[in-house]
């Protein structure tokens, strides 16, 4: 009991030491990563049943209907059994992709959301690339230039922006660039998707069209992080002596920056950048209220609000999975970017 | 040579050497222009919170005798305008700093006080308790929190209780890390072993040797934790969430998103709490990465 | 991401003129992406026309509510019923002047001498949009459908519970055999749906009739197109036996968030903005006045209402919930109420966008309004309540509080939709009026108030109905029937009213085929309704809804004069909406689009441009 005081912390296993370590370093995070999607499944399950009431007649909406029909809709969605029985019943079916039936929409779970999913994809992935690409290159100047005017008003930049409510820049986006105030006019349009009726080209010009302001305000919240650890992982790496050796062997500045620096410098941020994945997920609940997007967040919303238990727990399990397996491949992603690994 | 030493010694010893780091954690800190402004601004936003019963009372809230007509333009009468009751705003925005503030900061301390305990305790305990802990503190750390708190806020009754509860219950995952990581640095130091050679037990160690080492820590956790809970906690009141019978800044966001005043162009119920946000959280990130430079001099170029 | 800047190096050194050109390439691409995106839109200043290029009109309306099915079996959001008011005819429709019966897929109708049997003549000169006629068969099949299938009844089963049973003797003519006399026959909001496409239906309670479009329908506007939550896609029905409908599109876009919505009007990406349920009073303000623009403010068709729990119970006399005994006192009753300010509800919360509140229909519904004498108006008076409180016996403690027969302070649970701003706005002032009356209240707003709702627990709660033509459904949910049959059971009743004078006259007035004695019925049965205390009406909200007049150049509202346009009893505004003729081909969106697609092609050239570029310093840097 005294004896483990002596030891060293322990070594936390993140990364393996060498490349034949690799397989079982994934074999190892993979195990991680089932039994954290088992314990998504088991929340998915109890979380939900502890919203108070009784779902079957919120799921009739206060419909006159006899204690029989309400029995048979209980038995129609399973909720007779014991809760040992519909929560294996509810296992089973979630790992064939069978997540229930929508109270409200009356149409299988999975159809509502691979019917968002893509607008929500669509919406996220085009706000990740930018805020990745944004701040990981205002980052590096900025670390660069640290303590610089530049440097300073970067990061000032970036954190009052991160500080900023997001579904507030919203609104004030759309006062400004939908609806126009003063002398700017409303370019945007106000909300949605698409205008509808086009096709080909016309639509997809229409489709960039309606991403231009949630596209914006999600990147102006989300810039910032990226910004901020790129820049204290280059500033840190930057204190490195291999880097003041590789300048005293001549070597130009942009290039020790470009081929040391900023490789090393990355590591952490690869990591940052998909636990990001899970912030942007949630965040987007607030972005795609606001600028009435037909996605997941939407969706999610509106399911509470009823609530849909079936939509709601399905929503919950994709969002949760989603990032769990996001995480997962950064920490397998991890140790193949590390240059310090020999492989 | 603790326990037979005149009890009074030891403990002016600690106390001055605590004065004495304080004193040097001050100079430090003073020496950061972005924390001085943030920590300016905070004293600034606590007076404002503390003599808001004098400055402007209770009575701002009420809805029966609003002084005002509903939506009233900005006016020397309301520098501020005044809201869909047609009580001001700027009364409402100086009121609603007080439930915005305590609910960061108990948001906030929640938070902190449970993830310093798991990872107190993480780290002194390790074996299969720590693993388990562990686990389920990734577990935590990976789930959106929003969804997770929008989930918990729906569960439960509107209040702010609720409120506090679903921020502090889902956003303390990041102290927890980085408190075990800490407390397994203090707990290899050789000074741990000679305390429990000495017969300290595990409070004993971890009260009094891994608490006081991981405070700093904790000290600059909870300051840039608060600034996420102010926001979470606009977000919630936001998304309907919160107490409508309690002002608060996102509570009056919504208020004024519900009376229709951003297709009105109503900005003067619009854009004042959400500035108010906004500065409160950008305070609050200012001086917690100063205290965090200042304790991790390597950092020290974030100025 | 480009890593390389000239500036933050510490030892400086040329700049390389293939870095900058990469740079004025980049920022080049970094505008004409700017440029392409607003010039996505139409370079025209005028707002922007809800058209298409072809010089097809399109109506396009702005809707927040999400579908809930598009079977008429399942449906009962107002948005999906409405739709598939559009699609499906019924058999009868509501005049848009005073709402009484007029032909829709029946000419006419006759009762039979003992009231029990109802014959309708279905026209001839009415076909599905596939071509196949509609007969007496497609109406008896889908009124028998709801009778046996308890799935198909799901929706509108309580309009054929009393039905004994249904036939289509030829067809045009359908038989309807009553158990009990119904002076509803006319108003049956039921859409006849096509018998030879439904019979394939297998599962009712799963077919959402939202997979094959074009929708086989015989309204004024076919169902051609859904995408949830998108938008929903309808086109004029050319061949409507009353006559194509003006406008050729008809499409409802969603924008969750009504300030879009609004915002979107102003520019013109839609026609008509309702909101949900009304325009905010700042909001009709903003656009009243602004060119282009009009604002249509009607009577409403709901009643806003403060209800309050009369102990629920089940048929069988079991009770339930957790109501405050002091309730059952109507004198504590009639106190609250008295202390409440109507006035201040319309001026403040709604201002002035509602009527202040007095009997139960409101007076849209002129048949069947009614208004308190004088001597039963429990008008605002907090003296005269804080006086009926004190004889009920609840009298004030040393603190201020009135106190209850457990002697614990009152304090009464109000059940509120969170959804709802004026829920939550009247709250507070409640509030505010009770604590001055020494009663204190706690404002319990959900997003789902249906839980506590049915199981009684609530003291008083916000409610608020839509009231049809026949006013007979609202009538019902108060009657002793209504409530469920035990406590497991879910009942039609609204808030557990059961009261034997009312249900006596609610029997009355349903086997009343004479109107004019019916509505007299109707109305002692709103007086005492008003006497009970129960349901306390406070206002009666304005529709306030806007539409653009250079889209729109004429539109039916319902009433005919000052009226509504969204959420009629019928098809009148869409079917008789006759588009502005100005301007009809929209070159803005043409331009727009070769502006964006000029603008495109630069930025993805630019793009190749800059990676190549950065492909030939990296070259350099490695040789």
């Amino acid at each position: 009991m005294v004896s483990d005081a002596v030891t060293a912390p322990v070594a936390r296993a993140r990364r393996p030491r060498t490349g034949t370590a690799y397989p079982r370093y994934v074999a190892g995070k993979a195990g991680g990563a089932a039994v954290s999607l088992l314990a998504v499944l088991v929340t998915g399950f109890f979380l939900f049943r502890l919203i108070p009431g009784d779902p079957v007649k919120t799921m009739t909406g206060g419909r006159p209907v006899s204690a029989a029909q309400l029995a048979e809709y209980r038995r129609e969605f399973g909720l007779d059994l014991p809760m040992w029985e519909q929560f294996t019943d509810y296992c089973r079916k979630a790992l064939t992709g069978d997540l229930g039936t929508s109270y409200q929409f009356r149409a299988p779970v999975i159809d509502k959301i691979t019917e968002a999913l893509p607008n929500t994809l669509l919406l996220t992935g085009t706000a990740f690339v930018l805020y990745t690409a944004l701040g990981m290159f205002l980052g590096t100047r900025s670390a660069w230039r640290h303590g610089k005017l530049g440097d300073k008003l970067n990061t000032g930049l970036a954190l009052t922006l991160y500080s900023v409510p997001s579904f507030w820049l919203g609104l004030l986006m759309i006062i400004v660039f939908a609806v126009g105030l003063g002398p700017i006019p409303g370019l945007f349009p106000t909300g949605g998707m698409e205008s509808g009726g086009k096709e080909g080209f016309a639509y997809v010009l229409d489709v960039a069209h309606h991403l231009v302001l949630p596209v914006i305000t999600l990147v102006a919240v989300e810039y910032g992080q990226t910004l901020l650890v790129t820049r204290s992982a280059l500033l840190d790496e930057m204190g490195s002596d291999y880097l003041t050796t590789a300048r005293a062997k001549g070597l130009r500045d942009d290039l020790v920056r470009r081929r040391h620096a900023v490789p090393n410098a990355l590591l952490p941020t690869v990591t940052l950048v998909f636990v990001n994945l899970g912030r942007t997920v949630a965040g987007v609940i607030l972005v795609e209220t606001v600028f009435s997007w037909p996605g997941l967040g939407g969706l999610f919303y509106q399911a509470l609000s009823v609530p849909d238990l079936p939509l709601v727990q399905g929503l919950f399990l994709f969002f949760a999975s989603a990032v769990i397996v996001m995480n997962t491949l950064a920490d397998l992603l991890y140790p193949l970017l590390d240059p310090r690994v020999g492989r | 040579m603790t326990a037979d030493a005149a009890p009074a010694t030891p403990g002016r010893l600690a106390r001055q050497r605590r004065r004495q780091s304080a004193a040097r954690f001050w100079r430090s800190y003073r020496t950061h222009r972005a924390g001085m402004i943030g920590l300016a601004a905070l004293v600034l936003f606590a007076l404002m919170a503390l003599t808001a019963p004098l400055t402007v009372g209770s009575g701002v809230a009420g809805v029966t005798d609003a002084p005002g007509a509903p939506l009233e333009a900005p006016s020397l009468d309301f520098p501020l305008g005044t809201d869909r009751f047609g009580r001001s705003v700027l009364g409402l925005v100086v009121w609603g700093s007080r439930v915005s503030l305590l609910v960061g900061l108990l948001a906030a301390v929640l938070s902190v006080v449970i993830g310093t305990v798991v990872g107190v305790t993480a780290g002194h305990f390790k074996g299969a308790y720590a693993t388990v802990l562990m686990r389920i503190t990734d577990w935590f750390l990976v789930m959106p929190a929003l969804v997770l708190a929008i989930a918990l806020a729906t569960v439960m009754t509107r209040s702010l209780g609720t409120v506090i509860l679903a921020i502090g219950v889902t956003s303390w995952p990041t102290t927890a890390r980085l408190v075990r990581a800490q407390t397994l640095a203090v707990e290899s130091r050789p000074y741990i072993e000679r305390a429990k050679a000495l017969g300290g037990g595990h409070w004993h160690i971890m009260s009094r040797h891994v608490l006081p080492n991981v405070m700093p820590l904790v000290l600059a956790q909870t300051t840039l934790m608060i600034s996420s809970s102010v926001l979470a906690e606009a977000t919630l009141a936001f998304l309907g969430l919160g107490d409508p019978t309690v002002i608060s800044w996102g509570g009056l966001l919504q208020d004024a998103r519900e009376a229709g005043a951003v297709s009105a162009g109503d900005w003067w119920y619009l854009v004042p709490p959400g500035i108010a946000i906004a500065l409160v959280a950008l305070a609050f990130t200012l001086c917690g990465r100063a205290v965090e430079s200042v304790l991790n001099p390597r950092l020290g170029v974030a100025r | 991401m480009s890593p390389q800047d000239q500036h933050g190096t510490r030892r400086s050194h040329p700049r390389s003129p293939r870095h900058r050109t990469a740079r004025l390439v980049a920022a080049a691409g970094a505008v004409a992406l700017t440029v392409s995106a607003g010039l996505a839109t139409p370079l025209n200043p005028a707002p922007q026309r809800a058209q298409a290029a072809e010089g097809k009109k399109t109506l396009t309306v702005a809707v927040a509510q999400s579908v809930d099915s598009l079977s008429p079996f399942l449906a009962v959001r107002l948005l999906s019923t409405s739709i598939l008011r559009l699609t499906y005819e019924y058999l009868t429709d509501y005049d848009p002047g005073d709402a009484h019966p007029v032909p829709g897929l029946a000419t006419s109708w006759k009762p039979s001498a003992d009231k029990l049997t109802w014959t309708y003549t279905i026209r001839s000169d009415a076909t599905w949009s596939d071509g196949e006629k509609v007969t007496a068969k497609d109406a008896a099949w889908t009124f028998d459908k709801m009778m046996t299938d308890e799935a198909a009844a799901t929706a509108n089963g309580s309009f054929v519970a009393n039905f004994r049973s249904v036939s289509a003797p030829s067809p045009t003519q359908l038989v309807i055999k009553l158990k009990k006399p119904q002076a509803t026959m006319t108003a049956l909001d039921v859409p006849i749906v096509p018998q030879h496409i439904w019979k394939s239906v297998k599962d009712f309670s799963k077919f959402n009739n939202d997979k094959s479009f074009p929708i086989v329908g015989d309204g004024p506007f076919v169902l051609t197109d859904y995408k949830a939550d998108s938008y929903v896609r309808l086109k004029a029905n050319k061949d409507f036996w009353r006559g194509a409908p003006k406008f050729d599109e008809l499409v409802f876009k969603y924008y969750k968030d009504q300030d879009a919505a609004v915002a979107a009007l102003r520019k013109g990406e839609v026609s008509f903005v309702a909101g949900q349920p009304a325009l905010t009073p700042a909001q009709a303000a903003s656009l009243k006045g602004q060119k282009d623009i009009h604002v249509n403010e009607g009577p409403g068709r709901r009643f806003y209402a403060l209800a309050t729990n009369p102990g629920a119970k089940a048929r069988n006399g079991q009770k339930f919930g957790d109501g405050d005994p002091s309730l059952l006192d109507q004198r504590v009753r009639n106190a609250l109420f008295m202390a409440v300010d109507r006035k201040a509800v319309i001026d403040k919360v709604f201002q002035g966008h509602a009527v202040e509140g007095q009997g139960y229909i409101p007076p849209r519904f002129s048949t069947y309004f009614w208004k308190p004498s004088a001597s039963q108006d429990l008008s605002y008076d907090p003296a005269k309540a804080a006086q009926l409180l004190d004889q009920a016996g609840y009298k004030k403690n040393a603190a201020g509080k009135r106190v209850g027969k457990n002697g614990k302070p009152l304090n009464y649970r109000v059940l509120c939709h969170a959804t709802d701003p004026n829920d939550k706005a009247v709250g507070q002032y409640l509030k505010e009026w009770w604590g001055k009356l020494g009663i204190g209240m706690t404002l319990d707003c959900l997003d789902n108030v249906t839980d506590p709702w049915l199981a009684g627990k609530y003291d008083l709660a916000f409610d608020g109905w839509s009231v049809n033509p026949d006013p007979d459904f609202v009538l019902s949910i108060h009657t002793c029937g209504a409530l469920p049959a035990t406590p497991k059971d879910t009942g039609a009743t609204d808030n557990f009213i059961c009261d034997k004078t009312y249900d006596d006259l609610y029997a009355r007035q349903l086997a009343e085929y004479d109107s004019a004695k019916r509505a007299d019925i109707v109305k002692q049965m709103e007086s005492r309704l008003y006497d009970l205390g129960y349901m306390n009406v406070m206002a009666y909200p304005n529709a306030v809804e806007a539409y653009r007049t250079d889209q729109i150049k004429s539109i039916t509202t319902m009433p005919k004069a000052a009226g509504n346009i969204y959420g009629q009893d019928g098809y009148w505004s869409w079917w008789s909406a006759v588009p502005a003729d100005s301007g009809s081909s929209s070159g803005g969106s043409s331009t727009g689009v070769i502006v964006g697609v000029v603008a495109g092609v630069v930025v993805l050239a630019a793009a190749g441009v800059f990676f190549a570029m950065r492909r030939r310093t990296t070259a350099d840097d490695r040789e």
